[in-house]
């Protein structure tokens, strides 16, 4: 039993930085939105699908079973089963994962995965009263009217503390980390600041030529990802300070991808279901691997994914060059650069096992349509946005074509997998 | 709302309204429905084609009360809910009188929502056969302006050769409540080789691409097309997306969010299609904007965005879907229906460059018939009047009072009216129907 | 509506904002005396009203809606009410808010309606029925963008102690068999603390034990429009795009408690059961119709 996997297509929301345009979306409206446009461009409506797989990093604890839900309200029949999954910012490629192996192995002919986070609505664990004050308060236009919302503040709305964002065993936030790793690969300023401009570039052009006009369904008014800056340059950002490694840091807001919100949802099926249908297939789910670092004994937080791709190539018997197009998610600028560096460092690369460096990657591959500095990064929405980003693109580019998407995740954990165009 | 529109709608103002002449407007029969009360055939001459249409609709109907020139002019006991004048065979003046006996005692006796159907033939013939077929016209014409209550009146020329099967979806459209805004109209409906029986679905299993889906009159035709059995694949620009994927999943249907204005549109649609392996069995071309301004204030932009989006747009999807070589393209036997509008066919003050774009609708089916008749592909119009819309509840109150009251039905459409008539030109039992134009008006020149 | 085409004009007030909702608020509250009943004759309508975005979003988590662009039709009746308050308010009014009973609803969403519309509502009140227990009034919303009636409400209110003349009019009986219920809803005692800030309906007997003492209820009673939203809120992704939902409210649920709830399908519609936990007895039953 082994089934060809194919990426039918995918939806999303466009995504937004917290507290914009989607601040009043739940984890629920958005994800049941993002089903809605995938269901709505493949003809499913009141379709029973195999199983909806999909999660959310910063979650309710009343959102248990939220893709169930979220299927519920969606155009999709109520008998399509769901489940939720989380790893972190490699949630979406997680879930993808999941449908994709089930549907090999027989068990689905179709299912989607997804992936959804609102860091506007996220779960601090204080009242949800406190968090519409702050909400109030970082909206307001005044000081006047900051201070009038932010007199709501009751003792009782106090009491506990939001979690951190910091890493549980080092205590150091992800920023912290690779500013760490940043630091270690010697990466500059100016490489990092290149990266985030050629994000914003590559993003820009796509969405001009309407690359993103059967993968992005708008929601509330909002049509386009909202953290898009088309007119953003090295040398704007250049101007901006700090925020990572003191004053001396690399890392600015500039080359690190905002707190976002957003729901991303990739239709998955077997080739025979897809013909059936007469749905597209865009690319075939080859591969994928999964690998973890010894953060809390000083590795570096963020390249999880240079094992995993190691590991993942050596199986395949694949060399860098034999990718057409690469997507590495852009958590920071440092993040891609210190990877990239770590692919080509032979050192580094038997340190982890492996034969020998992995390769160097022509940056003309990387990131064509942009990523994550630029369009956002709703956690666990991330992969489910890389997916049939990089399955178009590849379908494009010809039958046979192969990418690979490597996703750095918190834990010291790294997904990667590799899409051939159908 | 104006103070002026208030004023209008007040109880007062209603009454005010009611005294001048301003009646409540008729509820309009609407959907798949027949008339409640009998159907009556009038057969002038030797006229035979109405009987045979009529049976093979399976609908039973009534000879006609005559008016001979008695002092009382005879009546019908009960309400009747439709009259069809076979007029096939009528080529003399003397024959017009046969007319005028069988109309006066039936516009009497005509139901609400009732029908009056000429069925006639093409000008042609010596100078008296032509005369008589103007004076058709011009009955029809009158009589539909004289109907009250929500009743019309509509002509049919039947090509010579054509047979009842080549009618029947034409004279079950007139009859059904599906034709409520179409009134005081002449088409043509020709032979065709084959053509499919009638149906409640015509449209089951058939794909049909509506574009300008996600709402009004667009989001009405994917709604009423399914109704029909048909695939909407529903097409509109990216920012509509929201609601284009809700009238998407509402039908049952796809959407794709695609601006028919770039060049590759063609081709997204027809590679959508041929991914499912199969073709499109019809193309509504509904996408359409305004820039209104009178003439003297119209730039270039105004002119240049209106003609792209409303004709040459739909000019080059067409090139790319009627070529055989493409994949997913319309099929042998397939329908393209276009969107026109009476002011285009009649001038509209504001609209020079849409009045061209619609315009040039109707000459571009007109002109795209003949070609495609050899794959039995049709090319029609519908040109909608005044019909209740987003757009149209821009016009200025007085204007827009005086739009809906000038008609003979004393009333705007409803965007499902146009979505009916489409659903009429799509149905494969309509393949003697192509180059047509039919206005969706109430009998209205005037209209956005 | 024949009836009103033939009496004297309805003027039209327009109210321009709901800040002088206070004053009327207070005194709709007012409970009345025993006088015969009487309601304004006049319409009052609000132009050009743009729906809150973070309310409405709001008003879904308290019902149970998930956000979308188009927005519930009970949110539209919510926009409706502060012309309910300030009708029942006006001076011409011996119908008040307090006293008087939500006994039956009715509206119709004529077309999906976008969050992002701007809308005029008009609000009237019919001429008071008799009814065995006092008289119902019925207030009419209509809500309009542009020129296109998109959503139309009649609500009916049991003014309780006041009279009318002529011979009571009944309402209609809704059928209800008891049956097991397919859902429970546990609701907490804050629920109309929380559906009072979204709707802006104030009437402490859905706040307060005090109040509600005050008429005769041992507890808080939830708005008959939350549970007719939660109950609407099931439906969600089955609902067409333009339906008519009736109601009837039973009897009141009290706070903090739990109810039963069931749904069929019926008719090409829906019949919806809000009841009693162990469904012998109704609180509130809806009708969706297409």
């Amino acid at each position: 039993m082994n089934h060809n996997v194919v990426v039918v297509g995918g939806n999303r929301t466009p995504f937004a930085k917290a507290g914009g345009p989607l601040r009043e979306a739940s984890n629920h409206d958005l994800l049941t939105a993002a089903l809605d446009g995938l269901v709505a461009r493949h003809g499913l409506a009141g379709v029973r699908l195999g199983e909806v797989a999909g999660g959310a990093v910063l979650k309710h604890s009343k959102d248990f079973n939220l893709t169930r839900e979220a299927v519920l309200s969606s155009a999709l029949s109520p008998l399509t089963p769901a489940c939720d999954l989380q790893q972190a910012c490699a949630t979406g490629l997680e879930t993808t994962m999941y449908i994709a192996n089930k549907i090999a192995l027989g068990q689905l002919d179709a299912g989607i995965a997804a992936g959804v986070d609102s860091t506007s609505d996220a779960p601090i664990a204080v009242s949800d009263g406190l968090r519409r004050i702050l909400l109030a308060a970082q909206a307001a236009k005044t000081p006047a009217a900051r201070l009038k919302a932010l007199a709501r503040i009751r003792p009782s709305h106090l009491a506990p503390q939001a979690p951190s964002v910091a890493e549980p065993r080092t205590g150091l936030s992800m920023g912290e980390h690779q500013a760490l790793t940043g630091a270690r690969w010697s990466v500059t300023r100016e490489e990092q600041d290149e990266i985030a401009a050629e994000s914003h570039r590559k993003l820009a052009a796509a969405w001009q030529e309407g690359f993103f006009d059967d993968l992005v369904t708008p929601y509330l008014g909002l049509a386009k990802d909202a953290i898009l800056r088309p007119d953003t340059t090295v040398e704007k950002l250049s101007a901006l300070r700090p925020v990572f490694g003191g004053p001396e840091g690399t890392m600015t807001a500039g080359n690190s991808t905002a707190l976002s919100d957003g729901a991303a949802a990739v239709l998955l099926a077997s080739e025979t279901w897809a013909k059936e249908r007469g749905l597209p297939m865009l690319a075939r789910i080859v591969d994928a691997e999964i690998a973890a670092v010894d953060h809390p004994g000083g590795d570096d937080l963020l390249l999880g994914p240079v094992a995993a791709t190691g590991r993942l190539l050596a199986r395949q018997g694949l060399e860098v060059s034999d990718f057409a197009l690469v997507e590495i998610h852009e958590a920071f600028a440092s993040t891609v650069v210190s990877t990239l560096k770590a692919w080509a460092d032979e050192e580094y690369c038997r340190s982890l096992g492996l034969d020998g460096a992995i390769g160097e990657l022509d940056r003309d591959r990387l990131n064509v349509t942009g990523s994550s500095l630029a369009v956002g990064h709703p956690f666990a929405a991330t992969g489910a946005r890389l997916v049939p980003t990089l399955a178009k693109l590849l379908h494009e580019k010809g039958p046979g074509s192969k990418g690979l998407i490597s996703v750095c995740a918190a834990g010291g954990q790294g997904l990667v997998a590799i899409l051939e165009a159908v | 709302m104006s103070v002026l529109e208030k004023a209008f709608h007040s109880p007062v103002g209603r009454k005010v309204a009611a005294r001048a002449g301003l009646a409540e407007p008729p509820v309009l029969r609407r959907g798949r429905t027949y008339p409640g009360g009998a159907l009556v055939l009038a057969q002038i001459g030797e006229a035979t084609l109405g009987a045979r249409t009529l049976d093979v609709l399976g609908r039973p109907y009534e000879a006609p009360v005559l008016d001979g020139g008695e002092d009382v002019t005879p009546g019908y006991g009960d309400r009747i809910g439709a009259v069809v004048i076979d007029a096939t065979e009528v080529t003399r003046i003397d024959q017009l009188e046969h007319v005028r006996a069988v109309l006066r005692p039936a516009v009497r006796g005509l139901e609400g929502s009732g029908r009056v159907v000429i069925l006639a033939r093409p000008a042609g013939g010596d100078w008296e056969q032509r005369a008589v077929a103007r004076a058709l016209d011009g009955i029809d014409r009158t009589v539909a302006k004289e109907l009250r209550r929500g009743a019309t009146s509509n002509l049919v020329r039947v090509e010579e050769g054509a047979t009842p099967a080549d009618v029947a979806s034409t004279l079950e459209f007139l009859l059904q409540g599906r034709s409520a805004f179409v009134d005081g109209q002449t088409w043509a409906v020709g032979h065709a080789p084959s053509v499919a029986g009638i149906s409640e679905r015509p449209l089951d299993g058939r794909i049909v691409v509506v574009t300008g889906a996600a709402r009004g009159i667009g989001a009405a035709i994917a709604r009423t097309l399914a109704r029909d059995g048909a695939e909407i694949v529903a097409v509109d620009v990216p920012a509509a997306g929201e609601s284009l994927a809700a009238v998407a999943n509402e039908v049952g249907g796809t959407a794709l969010q695609l601006d028919i204005t770039a060049p590759d549109a063609g081709a997204r649609i027809a590679g959508l299609v041929a991914s499912r392996g199969a073709r499109i069995h019809g193309v509504v071309h509904n996408a359409g904007i305004t820039r209104d301004k009178m003439l003297a204030n119209t730039d270039q932009s105004r002119w240049a965005s209106v003609l792209q989006v409303n004709l040459a747009a739909q000019m080059r999807m067409n090139e790319v879907l009627l070529d055989p070589a493409v994949d997913g393209g319309v099929a042998e036997g397939g329908r393209i229906v276009g969107i026109a509008s009476t002011s285009g066919l009649a001038g509209n003050k504001g609209q020079t460059n849409y009045a061209a774009s619609k315009a040039g609708v109707a000459g571009l089916v007109e002109a795209m018939a003949p070609d495609l008749a050899s794959r039995a592909i049709t090319a029609n119009a519908v040109a909608p009047g005044f019909i209740e819309t987003d757009m149209t509840a821009k016009i200025p109150f007085v204007q827009r009072e005086v739009f809906r009251r000038s008609n003979s039905l004393s009333q705007g459409g409803s965007p499902v009216d146009v979505a009916e008539t489409i659903g009429y030109l799509l149905d494969p039992a309509s393949q003697g129907v192509t180059g047509q134009v039919i206005r969706v008006c109430g009998q209205n020149l005037v209209g956005a | 509506m024949g009836a009103d085409t033939e009496a004297t004009a309805r003027r039209e007030v327009r109210v321009t904002d709901a800040s002088g909702l206070r004053t009327a608020f207070v005194r709709a509250m007012m409970p009345a005396g025993r006088a015969p009943a009487r309601v304004p004759s006049h319409s009052l309508v609000l132009e050009h009203v743009v729906q809150d975005p973070a309310r409405l979003a709001a008003y879904d988590r308290v019902c149970g809606f998930t956000l979308r662009d188009s927005v519930p039709p009970t949110w539209l009746h919510v926009l409706a009410f502060p012309l309910h308050v300030r009708l029942l308010g006006a001076q011409d009014s011996t119908v008040r808010l307090v006293g008087a009973v939500h006994v039956r609803n009715t509206m119709t969403l004529h077309r999906p309606v976008g969050v992002g519309e701007a809308l005029r509502i008009e609000v009237h009140a019919e001429a008071p029925r008799p009814h065995v227990k006092g008289a119902l009034v019925d207030l009419v919303g209509a809500i309009s963008v542009h020129d296109e009636t998109v959503w139309t409400g009649v609500s009916t209110y049991l003014a309780q102690g006041s009279h009318v003349a002529g011979d009571p009019v009944d309402l209609p009986r809704d059928h209800f068999e008891p049956g097991t219920p397919q859902g429970l809803w546990r609701l907490k005692g804050d629920l109309g603390k929380r559906y009072k800030a979204v709707s802006g309906d104030p009437n402490p007997i859905h706040t307060s034990r005090v109040m509600a003492r005050a008429f005769g209820f041992p507890r808080p009673l939830i708005h008959g429009m939350w549970t007719h939203a939660h109950a609407l809120a099931q439906l969600e992704s089955r609902l067409p795009d333009a339906y008519t939902a009736t109601v009837g409210f039973a009897r009141p649920v009290l706070l903090p408690g739990t109810v039963g709830y069931r749904t069929a399908a019926h008719d090409g519609g829906w019949d919806c059961a809000v009841t009693t936990k162990d469904g012998a007895r109704p609180h509130l039953l809806m009708r969706v119709e297409p």
